[in-house]
């Protein structure tokens, strides 16, 4: 492969690359006056490559854009901005009818299993859906196939004429992956597919996920704010905070080589399966509430709640590079990326007072006045 | 080891107790008989049929329509046709007044020496003509605007509510006058002006319902598996919006009716000598206290009628939405 601009160039072609996506909310305050309102930016402008069988774990809090992505991704959503490439096609442009085969090849499967089953609808008709919907198959075959679904993944085939509210959660979230697979696609976006779910049932759930990957190949997007969950199932993850992804890399450098600050402080919440390890291990607080959407913060998005924040960081939005020697599969979005040894502990936020704490067009004013240090980190 | 085992595929009695889930369905060879899940109208039917005034309201409902259906056999038993003046056969008395009850006019006669009985049965056609066809019409204008103004959204259900509060905030009494006294007074006329006024409220409902169902995540769902919008419209949102609709119309035919008695009472629908209840409580006015009959039981019928009706929808009502009944109940 040659030199690419791209972080992450990969071995094979990319199934799906997501190219600064963009994707904002108009706040309506009335009807009849659209537009031109403020708007909550629920991504904005993230790049991201999948390849093929491989899964790509999609971590963040809550409210950070996480699911919005993933129906830019299945284009449930239009994009504001930039380009979804699938299979080496812009499927960020077509129509409905032009989606259509590419709905073959995406499926979702989400994350409320009382949700996402319509109540007045047998299980059966709504894992057929799929093939009602594309106009596959007899009307015999399609029970038959619909039953060889649900066996699949874990069903008994004689309840094909039972309803959503006659299951438990744990199999309901099975209907919903059966209905996934009916069409055979190539890719599944899994939005939170087990945060609704009992411990138990969850691993009973991913394992199946992960089963049915090894038999059909099948390429998962893998969104959770679970990082116990998604280090099991991932062969990669991306960190995502404030509607921007600011650290990717394979699954075992994120837990053992993090270089974002959030990244690290994501993981300290993560209590470890050793109860001695627990007593020891180093807990890390974030100060403060995620910043808002409709309003985020200048610069690295990160800056408020940062230890390690300088005036660089509220003034100059991070890009995403390799820190240190990392591989190129490895870039991270931080002005100040962390080395193994350091503890965020040790920082405090280093951020004069004349730029803290400014809406930004009075920051404009405030950067005449103060000139940014460029020597630092 | 089939020792007395009952097999579930035996006898007629399928029909009320289903066996629970076993170990044994699972592993057991396809049986005959399938597992079905109850679904939530069958749940529902279930609990109206344990509710005892709804099912009283539904047997009266029931001899009502019999009486409208049977009417002309009332007219053949009696002898009396609807509209045949008997004067000088005994329906008025040698002052000229009607006669009461009696074993001749079970429900006595009117001023025109008409039978009442017969007149009343053949009143219960109409008014529960109107009220079937005018709340049909008015809950398929209803949940279409509805369905179509909150599944779209944008401009259309813009243009769509606005419509509906025009409507809701013209006077209806006004342009039903208005309207009939410019084309002449006739059943179909009744039936469109009660249509057309009360299709609203129901749009307003299905429409506020739509907007909240269209987030699920089942609707996603549809869409993400390529679904077209009509499909996702009539498949996956009308059946979850039908609950709300037939309470809706179970609670509107009595008010049809109502509207429509108030339309002849005004002398704004059906012509004379058209029995209808409305008619006849108006024409009764002024010989009441003469003859309490003719005022008393076309009143009745339309009490009666009304009140079954209203009984009915709120079993209806608590039978669809459990919720609501439990709610009430504490």
């Amino acid at each position: 492969m040659s030199a690419d601009a791209v972080p992450a160039p990969s071995a094979s072609e990319p199934l799906m690359r997501v190219e600064h996506v963009v994707k904002h909310f108009p706040i309506r305050t009335n009807s009849l006056v659209g537009r031109g309102g403020p708007q909550l930016r629920a991504v904005d402008d993230v790049t991201l490559e999948i390849t093929p069988g491989e899964t790509l774990g999609l971590v963040g809090e809550t409210g950070c854009g996480k699911s919005t992505l993933a129906r830019c991704m299945t284009r449930l959503y239009d994009l504001t901005g930039g380009k979804v490439i699938f299979d080496g096609q812009d499927i960020s442009e077509l129509s409905r009818r032009q989606l259509r085969p590419v709905r073959r090849e995406i499926q979702m499967i989400f994350q409320d299993p009382y949700g996402s089953l319509n109540p007045r609808r047998r299980v059966g008709s709504i894992i057929g859906d799929a093939f009602a919907i594309h106009g596959i198959d007899s009307k015999k075959g399609n029970k038959r196939s619909v039953q060889d679904l649900m066996e699949l993944v874990g069903l008994n085939p004689e309840h094909y004429n039972r309803f959503p509210a006659e299951f438990s959660g744990g199999q309901r979230q099975r209907i919903g992956v059966a209905r996934a697979l009916a069409l055979k696609p190539k890719m599944i976006v899994c939005d939170e597919p087990v945060s609704a779910l009992d411990v138990s049932i969850q691993a009973q759930v991913i394992n199946l996920l992960k089963d049915l990957q090894a038999e059909f190949g099948l390429t998962y997007v893998f969104i959770s704010h679970d990082l116990s969950v998604v280090r099991h199932v991932s062969d990669r993850i991306a960190v995502m905070y404030l509607g921007k992804i600011i650290e990717t890399s394979d699954s075992a450098r994120t837990f053992d080589t993090s270089r974002h600050p959030y990244t690290r402080a994501l993981l300290s919440a993560l209590p470890p399966a050793d109860p001695d390890a627990a007593d020891r291990r180093e807990r890390i607080v974030l100060s403060g509430d995620p910043p808002s959407p409709l309003n985020p913060p200048t610069g690295c998005r990160f800056h408020p709640r940062c230890p390690k924040a300088t005036d660089k960081c509220v003034t100059d939005v991070p890009v995403e590079a390799p820190a240190f020697d990392d591989p190129p599969e490895h870039p991270v979005a931080c002005w100040h990326p962390m080395t193994r040894a350091e503890s965020l502990n040790d920082f405090t936020p280093e951020i004069s007072d004349t730029i803290v704490g400014l809406d930004p067009v009075a920051l404009e004013t405030a950067l005449g006045a103060t000139p940014t240090d460029e020597g630092t980190s | 080891m089939s020792v007395g085992r009952l097999t579930p595929d035996q006898g007629p009695d399928q029909g009320p107790d289903q066996r629970p889930p076993s170990a044994e369905d699972s592993i057991a060879a396809p049986s005959a008989d399938p597992i079905e899940g109850r679904s939530p109208w069958e749940l529902s039917w279930r609990r109206l049929r344990q509710d005892r005034v709804a099912m009283i309201s539904l047997t009266v409902i029931g001899l009502i329509v019999l009486m409208a259906l049977i009417a002309p056999l009332i007219a053949h038993w009696t002898g009396h046709g609807p509209n045949t003046q008997y004067r000088d056969s005994g329906a008025l008395d040698e002052n000229g007044l009607p006669v009461g009850p009696s074993s001749r006019f079970l429900f006595g006669t009117d001023p025109l020496g008409r039978d009442i009985l017969v007149r009343t049965a053949y009143g219960a056609r109409i008014s529960l003509l109107v009220g079937v066809t005018a709340t049909l019409l008015t809950v398929v204008l209803g949940v279409t605007v509805g369905l179509v103004a909150g599944y779209f959204g944008g401009w259309i259900d813009t243009l769509l509510a606005r419509f509906i509060d025009v409507i809701l905030s013209v006077p209806f009494i006004m342009v039903a006058v208005a309207l009939v006294s410019v084309f002449s007074p006739s059943l179909q006329i009744a039936i469109l002006v009660i249509g057309f006024f009360s299709w609203a409220s129901v749009a307003r409902v299905v429409r506020g319902q739509v907007l909240s169902l269209k987030e699920r995540e089942f609707v996603e769902a549809a869409r993400s598996l390529g679904a077209s919008d009509r499909r996702i419209m009539f498949v996956d949102i009308l059946p979850n919006v039908m609950a709300t609709v037939i309470i809706y119309t179970s609670l509107l035919v009595p008010v049809v009716i109502l509207v429509q008695a108030a339309l002849s009472y005004l002398g704004l629908g059906l012509q004379p000598p058209t029995p209808d209840w409305g008619g006849m409580i108006s024409d009764a006015q002024g010989v009441y206290q003469q003859a309490w009959w003719y005022l008393f039981f076309p009143s009745m019928a339309l009490v009666i009628t009304t009140l079954a009706f209203n009984l009915f929808g709120d079993g209806v009502r608590d039978a669809l939405d459990p919720r609501m009944a439990r709610l009430l109940q504490k």
